[in-house]
C-alpha cells in the first residue's frame, strides 16, 4: 500500500470516526460533542484569532462557535465534511462579530494602540525605521507577526476570511467555494485581489 | 507585453496552478520586466511571512468553559431534520396552506369586483329545474342584508308562495342601484352594485323561486349549487345566500349555501 493510499485510508477513518461522534450528539451525547470540539477548537481558535486580531475576543467568539454548532447539530446531515459545516457557523459568526465590533470602533482602536507601539519603538535608538529589513531579510519575530495582524485588520474582512482561510488554514478551492457558497472562480479572483491587499500593506509598513 | 496576464499567473504559480510552459513564460517574463519582478517578489515574500505565522493553542479551559455554557441549553429540534424528510417539506406546507386559504376566500368573496369576472366560478353549474309553479300557502321568510355582513337587516315573512315571488321581485329591484334595466341596456362597469339575499324556503320551492330569479334577473349565466335542487321534492328547509351583481345587464347568483 503506497503513501498515498495510506493517507487517505486515515482520513476515510478519521471521517467515519467524526460521523459516529456527530451522530452520537444529534441524540443529545454531550461527552461526543466535547471530542468534536477537541478535534476542531485549535483550527477554529486560529481562524477568530485571525479574524479579530485579539485572544480574548477569539475566545469568546470560538466558544460562541461551538455552542451554536451544538444547538443546530440537527441540521448538520452530513452532506458535507463536518469541518465545512462548523467553518460555515464560523464564517457567520466571524462576520456578525466584526460587523459589531466595527460599529464599536474596535478595530480603529487596535490600529491606534499599534500605531502608537509602533512610534515608541522607531524613536527608540535601535528604531525599526534604521533597521527595517528589505522583503528578502523578512523573517518572523513577534514585530513582524504583529504588524501582519495589523495588515489583516486593515483589508476588508471578505478578503481577510478567504486569505486566512487559504493562505494560512491551507483549504483547497473547492473547499472554499463549498464554505462560502460561491464559485471556484469568484473565489479565486477574490483570493488574489486579498493578496494585493495584503501585500500592498505589509509592503507599506516593513520596506 | 502584457504585465497584468503575467500578474495574475504570479498567483497560480503560488498555488501550483501552472503548466510547465507557462511557469517557463512568467519566469523569462519576470527577468525581463522589473516592476513585475518587484510585485512577484513581494508577493511571494508575503506568503512566506503569512506561513510562519504562529499558530496558537487555544486556551485550556475553552472546551471546559463551552461544556459549561452548554449545560443549559438544549439541541434546536427541526422537525424535518430529525425526521430526515426534504428541506422543502416547510416551504412545501405553507404554498399549500397559502393555496387553501385563497380557494376559500374565493369561494367566500362575494363578486363584487371587475376582475373576478375574469376567472370562471369553480362552482357547479346545476340547470335550474323548469318545473311549474305550485301554488302555496307555506311560509316562506326573505331576509336581505349586507354583502360585507351576516346578519340580516330585514324579513319579510309571506303567506302565499305566489306573494312571496312578487315581494322578492319587488325587493331585489329595490337593493339593485341603479334599478334593474331591461335586457337591452348597455352594460357599464361603473353601474356595478352586489347586495345579499339570504332566502329560507322549502327545498321544493327551490326551483320554483330560481325561475323566478331568473325571469327578473336575467339570469342565465347564473352557477348554483345545491343538494335540494337534485332533490327538489324534499320539504327539508334550505338556507340560500344569494349575492345578486349587476353591471348593467347581468345578474349572477354567487353563492348558495345549505342550512338546516
Amino acid at each position: 500500500m503506497g503513501t498515498e493510499s495510506l493517507a487517505q485510508h486515515s482520513s476515510s477513518v478519521k471521517r467515519q470516526e467524526e460521523q459516529l461522534l456527530v451522530d452520537r450528539c444529534r441524540r443529545g451525547d454531550r461527552d461526543s460533542f466535547a471530542q468534536l470540539m477537541r478535534l476542531h477548537e485549535k483550527q477554529i481558535y486560529n481562524f477568530t484569532y485571525r479574524m479579530l486580531g485579539s485572544e480574548g475576543e477569539a475566545e469568546d467568539l470560538t466558544q460562541d462557535i461551538f455552542i451554536a454548532a451544538f444547538r443546530g447539530i440537527r441540521s448538520f446531515r452530513g452532506e458535507a465534511k463536518f469541518s465545512t459545516w462548523l467553518y460555515r457557523i464560523a464564517l457567520n459568526q466571524a462576520r456578525n462579530r466584526i460587523k459589531y465590533l466595527s460599529r464599536r470602533k474596535y478595530f480603529a482602536r487596535q490600529a491606534r494602540r499599534a500605531d502608537h507601539g509602533a512610534s515608541a519603538v522607531s524613536e527608540s535608538p535601535e528604531g525599526l525605521a534604521d533597521s527595517a529589513p528589505t522583503p528578502e531579510q523578512w523573517t518572523m519575530t513577534k514585530d513582524l507577526a504583529a504588524q501582519v495582524q495589523e495588515c489583516l485588520n486593515q483589508i476588508p474582512p471578505q478578503a481577510r476570511q478567504i486569505l486566512v482561510l487559504r493562505d494560512l488554514q491551507g483549504f483547497s478551492y473547492d473547499e472554499l467555494s463549498e464554505m462560502l457558497s460561491l464559485r471556484p472562480g469568484t473565489v479565486k479572483s477574490r483570493l488574489h485581489r486579498a493578496r494585493a491587499a495584503m501585500r500592498e500593506c505589509l509592503s507599506g509598513k516593513l520596506e | 507585453m502584457n504585465c497584468g496576464k503575467y500578474q495574475s499567473q504570479c498567483n497560480d504559480y503560488l498555488d501550483g496552478d501552472l503548466s510547465l510552459r507557462e511557469r517557463e513564460k512568467l519566469k523569462q517574463h519576470l527577468k525581463e520586466c522589473l516592476p513585475c519582478y518587484r510585485k512577484w517578489s513581494s508577493l511571494q515574500k508575503t506568503q512566506e511571512i503569512l506561513h510562519q505565522l504562529p499558530t496558537l493553542d487555544p486556551p485550556e479551559h475553552l472546551g471546559a468553559v463551552v461544556m459549561a455554557r452548554l449545560k443549559n441549553r438544549r439541541l434546536r429540534q427541526p422537525l424535518w431534520f430529525s425526521a430526515n424528510l426534504p428541506r422543502w417539506l416547510p416551504l412545501g406546507v405553507g404554498a399549500a396552506l397559502l393555496f387553501l386559504i385563497s380557494v376559500v376566500l374565493w369561494e367566500v368573496m362575494p363578486s363584487q369586483y371587475p376582475w373576478q369576472s375574469l376567472f370562471p366560478s369553480s362552482r357547479k353549474n346545476v340547470a335550474t329545474t323548469t318545473r311549474p309553479a305550485e301554488p302555496s300557502k307555506e311560509t316562506v321568510t326573505i331576509r336581505k342584508g349586507d354583502p360585507s355582513s351576516s346578519a340580516p337587516v330585514m324579513v319579510l315573512r309571506v303567506k302565499d308562495f305566489s306573494r312571496a315571488d312578487q315581494e322578492l321581485q319587488s325587493m331585489l329591484r329595490s337593493f339593485i342601484r341603479p334599478p334593474l334595466p331591461e335586457r337591452e341596456s348597455s352594460r357599464s362597469p361603473h353601474t356595478r352594485s352586489a347586495r345579499l339575499f339570504q332566502l329560507q324556503v322549502p327545498g321544493k320551492r327551490l326551483p320554483h323561486l330560481l325561475r323566478e330569479l331568473h325571469k327578473i334577473g336575467h339570469l342565465d349565466q347564473s352557477q348554483v349549487e345545491s343538494q335540494e335542487l337534485a332533490n327538489p321534492g324534499q320539504q327539508k328547509q334550505v338556507s340560500i345566500r344569494i349575492v345578486v351583481v349587476s353591471n348593467g345587464s347581468d345578474v349572477e347568483i354567487r353563492q348558495l349555501r345549505e342550512g338546516r
